[in-house]
């Protein structure tokens, strides 16, 4: 993909997602949980500007359980094993699995990134093709440090040439992506994933505020800032339905 | 692996792709600490193209061995103590073995540099920085080089989907 083709790509996204809002607002309300409400404390939300918040939150839903709804089972089990070295649990954390990037790229698949189904499909059957070819296993079936080793193989471009059906450069597939489990772990949870806020965890993000005082910003100087927890969604000026 | 000869897939994308296991012997008297380039003159623009960088490696060791951790937070060979690797063409501070496009055939320069001074390099030089690094302190040059192809086109693995 050149430059030009990944600006259209981004775009076309943004407005797509923003499309989405609209009916993710209505769909999410009916998944609320009761700990959303208290997942700020009262004086926390003030400070935060939150004065304007629309009611309870619309972010931290349970993460949904059962089947992926656009990816085989098989597909499922080789993107999963790949999400989960990309963001790995580790010492520093849970990381994409838990903060649920699998089920966000999966429900992406059929909304913002539906154009990218085929490109998954074709790339995780390539994935587990090079896998063989390579290492002589499947990709779920080999050590961490050889499966980091294929993913550079791919990001690097080296398992584009082995014949095993990346459509493209593996690079391509690579990025794809890896660029979407940032996204299901660090973005905003309204959008399905950053369960938990665990994304905004890992890297210590304060969360949104609408107002910084000065003692926020010598709390966060002193690293004594309490994060806001809370979605930008759940601020009535970021509301897409307002 | 051997000046000439193609090298086994393994130290390649079609392998395990680790690092390859290079001993040497020969060393001028006074060398301190070692330093190790694979390039490839016919890649890369402009050329040469880095596949692997790693120095600070001490000046008794007689060799590398095979598998070097591409990890940063792992430890290296207890032999190799205090090695550090630096960044390849692809910017990663690691061993990728070659992919030449095609059914080219390529070369693959390995340089081994003796060094009359302990160097602490910090990890991720390239391999410019390199050079400027330990420029006045080379004593002495050992270089090998093997080749690599890839498989022909069509020949590529089939498995069950």
């Amino acid at each position: 993909m050149n430059d030009d083709d990944a600006r259209e790509k981004n775009d076309s996204s943004v407005i797509s997602r923003r499309d989405l809002l609209r009916t993710a607002g209505a769909a999410g309300a009916a998944a609320l949980v009761p700990h959303s409400i208290a997942a700020a404390a009262p004086a926390e939300a003030i400070e935060a500007g939150a004065a304007a918040l629309p009611g309870p939150s619309i972010a931290t839903a349970p993460a949904p359980t059962g089947p992926l709804m656009n990816l085989t089972a098989r597909e499922t089990e080789i993107l999963s094993a790949m999400v989960d070295r990309l963001i790995p649990s580790d010492e520093l954390g849970p990381g994409a699995l838990e903060a649920g990037a699998l089920r966000f790229i999966d429900r992406a698949l059929s909304e913002a990134e539906s154009d990218s189904a085929g490109a998954y499909r074709s790339g995780l059957a390539a994935l587990d093709r090079y896998s063989h070819y390579s290492r002589g296993a499947a990709f779920v079936e080999l050590s961490a440090t050889d499966q980091d080793s294929v993913l550079i193989d791919l990001q690097t471009g080296g398992a584009t040439g082995a014949n095993v059906g990346f459509v493209g450069s593996s690079g391509s597939f690579f990025n794809m992506v890896k660029s979407h489990t940032w996204q299901g772990t660090f973005g905003d949870p309204h959008y399905g994933g950053n369960v938990d806020f665990i994304g905004w965890d890992l890297i210590g993000y304060p969360g949104v505020r609408l107002q910084v005082s000065e003692e926020d910003q010598r709390a966060l100087e002193a690293d004594e800032l309490t994060p806001v927890r809370r979605s930008a969604y759940d601020y009535a000026t970021f509301r897409a339905d307002q | 692996m051997l000046t000439g000869v193609l090298m086994p897939r393994d130290y390649s994308p079609d392998g395990r792709n680790v690092s390859p296991p290079l001993t040497w012997r020969g060393l001028p008297e006074g060398t301190r600490q070692i330093a190790v380039l694979c390039q490839d003159h016919g890649a890369g623009r402009p050329p040469p193209w880095v596949h692997w960088i790693i120095y600070n490696i001490p000046g008794n060791a007689t060799g590398l061995p095979e598998g070097v951790p591409f990890d940063p937070s792992e430890r290296m060979p207890d032999e190799i103590a205090g090695a550090t690797q630096g960044n390849n063409g692809w910017g990663l501070p690691m061993y990728r073995g070659p992919a030449p496009p095609g059914t080219s055939l390529h070369h693959y320069h390995f340089a081994v540099f003796a060094l009359d001074t302990e160097l602490d390099l910090p990890p991720g030089l390239t391999r410019d920085e390199l050079l400027e690094a330990i420029e006045g302190h080379v004593i002495g040059l050992g270089s090998m080089v093997p080749l690599y192809q890839r498989q022909p086109s069509g020949n590529g693995p089939q498995f069950p989907s």
